[in-house]
């Protein structure tokens, strides 16, 4: 009789570490992370032995779905400061000292927010660093603050999308999301 | 007696059905967890990027240390995270269909992933700088050789093990999970910190010592 409840515990013991175990996996997120380099698809590239240097930038991001919800003005409130994605803040590296609005950067790790208005959005750059959304947003870290203009697009963009594109003087981190782009000269 | 005997009946016959439900529980959970993260395909097309079938990921030392900050402004700076994507076995088996013995995996899918070591680490009785690195390992049945590699910003194919800054072997466990997407993590085991990979019924895991 001792013996079977013996094993019975035994059992439950198992069956409750079990359960611990598969609970502790994190489960895939529905904004999934991504990454986007300049030079665009730099990891391919390397590994086709087409590029020497390093990269210039990537960021780090997640995206999240429109779900037939109001984004801009909705979702994304205007005038308050959005982590651009979603879970972790955005993160941006530069690879070297670049130029945004006129001011140079140096290179290094920062956070990407933006305040989205109507027909603007104010991006801003910020030291603090392996953070989460924007609840702790520390305006004395900030490394610069620019203005770009709104554009609008054809299409309807279910995603959160960022990618670099390369201009005459560097690259233009654009970022699409609804119906709504802005593009964010960097020269080099 | 009689009473009792009943009373046993009964108590294996929860504990029967016990062992059923969950059990049966437990295979589906997964799945379903994250089935319902899927991005459909419509959601998927996108002018600029269309969003990947295997999604990125990443995880902190500190575990959820972005969460943690928000909590804590003066906290201390992270030890380290993996950025890694996550491909799914979508009806494949691991080892049957996906993953060859002898052959290098790059531990995750596009991107090879990433180690960002926030400060000085040991990993089984070797230092291992901070900084950047990428991962692979070459999983055997019974054992996965893990490596430490400088070729960062690269994608995962072939890599270049002439830039192997370290490599370790370590035991590959067989579980009773079906994890549907490939997982990383930390945890903390005792004194040491285990970089956690999951996948299938298949675990590793690299002890980190801090």
């Amino acid at each position: 009789m001792k013996k079977f409840f013996v094993v019975f515990f035994a059992f439950q013991l198992v069956f409750i570490s079990l359960i611990a175990q598969t609970s502790a996996l994190p489960p895939v997120d529905n904004s999934p992370m991504d990454m986007s380099y300049f030079p665009t698809n730099y990891p391919v590239l390397k590994i086709q032995d087409k590029v020497t240097e390093t990269p210039v930038a990537r960021i780090i991001y997640s995206r999240p779905q429109k779900i037939s919800r109001a984004i801009f003005g909705g979702l994304v409130k205007y005038r308050e400061v959005w982590r651009m994605g979603a879970n972790e803040a955005t993160e941006i590296e530069f690879y070297k000292n670049v130029q945004i609005g006129g001011k140079k950067i140096s290179k290094g790790r920062y956070t990407l927010y933006a305040i989205v208005n109507e027909n603007n959005w104010t991006m801003i750059l910020n030291k603090d660093t392996d953070t989460w959304g924007a609840f702790r947003y520390d305006a004395k870290k900030d490394v610069l603050r620019t203005e770009v203009p709104v554009q609008k697009t054809d299409e309807l963009i279910e995603s959160l999308c960022m990618v670099f594109e390369k201009t005459s003087t560097g690259c233009n981190l654009v970022i699409a999301w609804e119906n709504t782009k802005v593009s964010l000269p960097i020269s080099f | 007696m009689r009473i009792f005997t009943s009373l046993l009946v009964a108590i294996l016959f929860l504990a029967a059905c016990k062992d059923k439900e969950p059990k049966t529980d437990r295979v589906t959970k997964i799945p379903t967890l994250d089935s319902s993260a899927m991005i459909r395909p419509e959601r998927a097309v996108n002018p600029y990027v269309p969003v990947d079938v295997s999604p990125m990921d990443i995880s902190y030392y500190p575990v959820d240390y972005p969460k943690l900050k928000m909590s804590n402004n003066n906290i201390a700076p992270p030890l380290a995270r993996v950025v890694y994507s996550r491909p799914h076995l979508d009806g494949r088996h691991l080892f049957k269909d996906v993953l060859k013995y002898g052959e290098p995996w790059r531990l995750g899918a596009n991107e090879a992933t990433e180690l960002d070591l926030y400060s000085d680490v040991t990993i089984m009785d070797k230092k291992i700088k901070a900084g950047r690195y990428i991962m692979y390992c070459i999983p055997e049945e019974n054992k996965w050789t893990i490596a430490i590699n400088s070729n960062i910003d690269n994608w995962g194919l072939h890599p270049d093990n002439q830039k192997d800054v370290a490599r370790f072997t370590i035991r590959s466990l067989q579980t009773n999970n079906r994890v549907e997407y490939y997982t990383m993590l930390f945890e903390k085991t005792g004194s040491v910190v285990e970089l956690v990979m999951a996948w299938d019924n298949v675990e590793a895991r690299l002890p980190f010592t801090f």
